[in-house]
């Protein structure tokens, strides 16, 4: 008799179709056929598991068909099972998986479209907090740097595609022209939680470094000088109204310098 | 800092299992449901369902039911997710936790499917150490319930509700009693469903879950698939019947989880719920009157409102019982046991 350790790897690895169970005599099923009825544990396995990556990117089913959608689904999660059972983080491997599909190769967009989706999924699960208002700090000295501590749900994505075009012109309502929307373009898309939907913008390069140094806490006068560096005409006031007018500035902070005496 | 909840214990009544496309009709409607289920892995994260939940927490009873823990891993229970769950449950302060008597974890992989375990001595050790270290984690009893099955091993040395009566002796835990889950495996696997119920110890079950099933046909193999997808069918009602005749009014959780109806059929079976339960305890009490005034009884001066009250069932009820599809028995057996609700 197998340890209960060893029976359930056994078990695991027949139900996600990696190798089959080696003896039915493990199991029985009343007149019924074990191994007929072990298959219900792997169709439940993957179809489960198949939707939740399909409520996911629902965007990437529509651009490569379900049903090659569902195939693929089933390889990754073949070889790429959850580790663990919280699917909310099920699925961030996908549009990397994609991009190793063969038939896909000619159809990059397909990939980083699916990127774009994990994050928005990514953000959906993250906290939305209180945004603050500019007036809030009319009568503070915040320095020459304050910290600009921002939502924590907001994304910053870059990709070559017209990423943005191609997931709005498949969203409720939109004209699907997918001849103009598959482009090489480079797009930059800052994307959060609004409620339980997600804002997504097109930023342009000095404003998306700007907010990527703003988001990954080095301050706001090295945003400044990143976006200026891309852009001389960079409009710092603009850009600092449009993060508050947009809910993104969740604290403003003095840093803190140690004593230099 | 966690919120502070008002502590709203759920009723033995019946109840549902909160669905995301629901959630802004909960909110908006406030309609009358007993107390809500949640799955704990949905709200392990920090999205608009979690503040959602926080609002509803604070005019319902909730119950935090987990699917993920993998109770039966021989490896043990992934303490990083434990500690998951014992973040929500600070967070949320349900009145009932409840998990599965089954395994999904094995081989560093996650199988979104709940399996069965082996019954033998080598497993329950296993279990009673895993709820042992989930009950510490979250300093409260947990509710482990019965499971659906398809398969069952060969070298079992005892059925299931022996092993979850000796996972009660064992741990203290308390269990859930899903109604579904006992016509789907009894069907499956070629057992008693109602010798299923009544071989639990009744004062141990907290909560009672119904729901639908689908019925598959594969060559000469009918197979009941567990897919909390339908109404709860005929023969559940049946069941849940036998159980509440055994146990007394109890938690009953309408459960609901693909192909999901709009809310008021989820209250409504609710309502059917609640209808059927009073109507056995109405007769239970019938019953018990009309065997009082057959004994020569004492003279007495008390005279209750109880007494005078000779009503016919109502009219509702009587539905409950006939969409159960059996006729509720004359003489009911005395219910065994207390209840004890893990609250």
């Amino acid at each position: 008799m197998l340890p209960l350790e060893h029976l359930q790897t056994t078990m695991a690895r027949s139900v996600l179709a990696i190798e089959p169970l080696a003896t039915a005599k493990i199991l029985t099923a009343g007149k019924a056929d074990p191994l007929a009825r072990l298959r219900i544990y792997q169709n439940n396995t993957r179809s489960s598991l198949t939707a939740v990556l399909m409520a996911v990117f629902p965007v990437t089913v529509r651009l490569v068909d379900e049903r090659f959608f569902r195939f693929v689904a089933s390889e990754f999660i073949r070889r790429h099972p959850p580790v663990e059972s919280r699917l909310a983080r099920y699925g961030a491997g996908f549009p990397r998986f994609l991009k190793t599909v063969d038939t896909l190769s000619d159809m990059p967009v397909v990939a980083e479209t699916a990127r774009l989706e994990w994050s928005i999924a990514e953000a959906l699960d993250a906290a939305s907090l209180p945004p603050r208002a500019l007036a809030e700090f009319d009568n503070t000295d915040l320095g020459p740097s304050p910290d600009i501590q921002l939502q924590p749900s907001l994304r910053l994505i870059v990709s070559h595609w017209s990423i943005l075009s191609v997931w709005m012109a498949h969203q409720q309502g939109a004209v699907v022209d997918q001849h103009s929307a598959w482009t090489r373009r480079p797009e930059r898309v800052a994307l959060w939680r609004a409620g339980d939907s997600v804002r997504l913008v097109l930023l342009d390069r000095a404003n998306f470094a700007f907010r990527h140094s703003l988001k990954h806490g080095l301050g706001l006068e090295h945003a400044t000088s990143r976006a200026l560096a891309l852009d001389p005409a960079f409009d710092l006031v603009a850009a600092l109204m449009r993060l508050f007018d947009d809910g993104l500035v969740t604290d403003v902070r003095i840093p803190i310098h140690p004593l230099s005496n | 800092m966690p919120r502070a909840f008002p502590p709203l214990a759920i009723p033995a009544s019946a109840g549902i299992g909160l669905r995301s496309p629901h959630i802004g009709e909960m909110l908006t409607r406030r309609p009358s449901a007993g107390w809500l289920e949640v799955h704990a892995e949905n709200y392990m994260g920090d999205g608009a369902g979690v503040e959602a939940l926080e609002r509803l927490r604070q005019t319902y009873p909730l119950s935090v039911h987990g699917v993920g823990l993998s109770l039966g891993s021989a490896r043990g229970v992934d303490p990083d997710h434990l500690e998951r769950l014992r973040k929500v449950c600070e967070r949320f302060q349900p009145d009932l936790v409840s998990e599965h008597l089954a395994w999904s974890v094995a081989d560093g992989a996650y199988l979104n499917d709940l399996l069965p375990l082996r019954y033998d001595e080598e497993a329950l050790a296993i279990v009673a150490r895993n709820v042992a270290t989930v009950q510490d984690s979250l300093k409260r009893q947990v509710l482990i319930e019965n499971l659906s099955a398809y398969v069952a091993f060969s070298d079992s040395s005892m059925n299931e509700a022996e092993f979850l009566s000796e996972l009660v002796v064992r741990t203290g835990c308390g269990l859930l009693l899903d109604v579904n889950n006992v016509q789907v495996s009894a069907h499956n696997l070629q057992y008693d469903a109602r010798a299923f119920i009544d071989a639990l110890p009744a004062e141990s079950i907290g909560e009672i879950h119904l729901a639908g099933h689908a019925i598959n046909r594969v060559g000469a193999d009918t197979v009941l698939i567990d897919d909390h997808g339908s109404r709860v069918p005929p023969v559940v009602w049946s069941l849940y019947q036998h159980a509440i005749g055994r146990l007394g009014p109890r938690p009953t959780l309408i459960e609901w989880d693909t192909d999901v109806p709009v809310l008021d059929v989820l209250l409504g079976e609710a309502m059917w719920a609640d209808m059927l339960s009073a109507s056995i305890m109405f007769d239970r009490k019938q019953a018990a009157r009309q065997t009082a005034s057959a004994k020569p009884q004492p003279q007495s001066t008390r005279v209750s409102f109880e007494a005078e009250a000779r009503t016919s069932m109502p009219v509702l009820a009587a539905f409950a019982v006939a969409r159960a599809g059996t006729a509720v028995p004359l003489a009911l057996p005395p219910i065994q046991g207390g209840y004890h609700a893990a609250a």
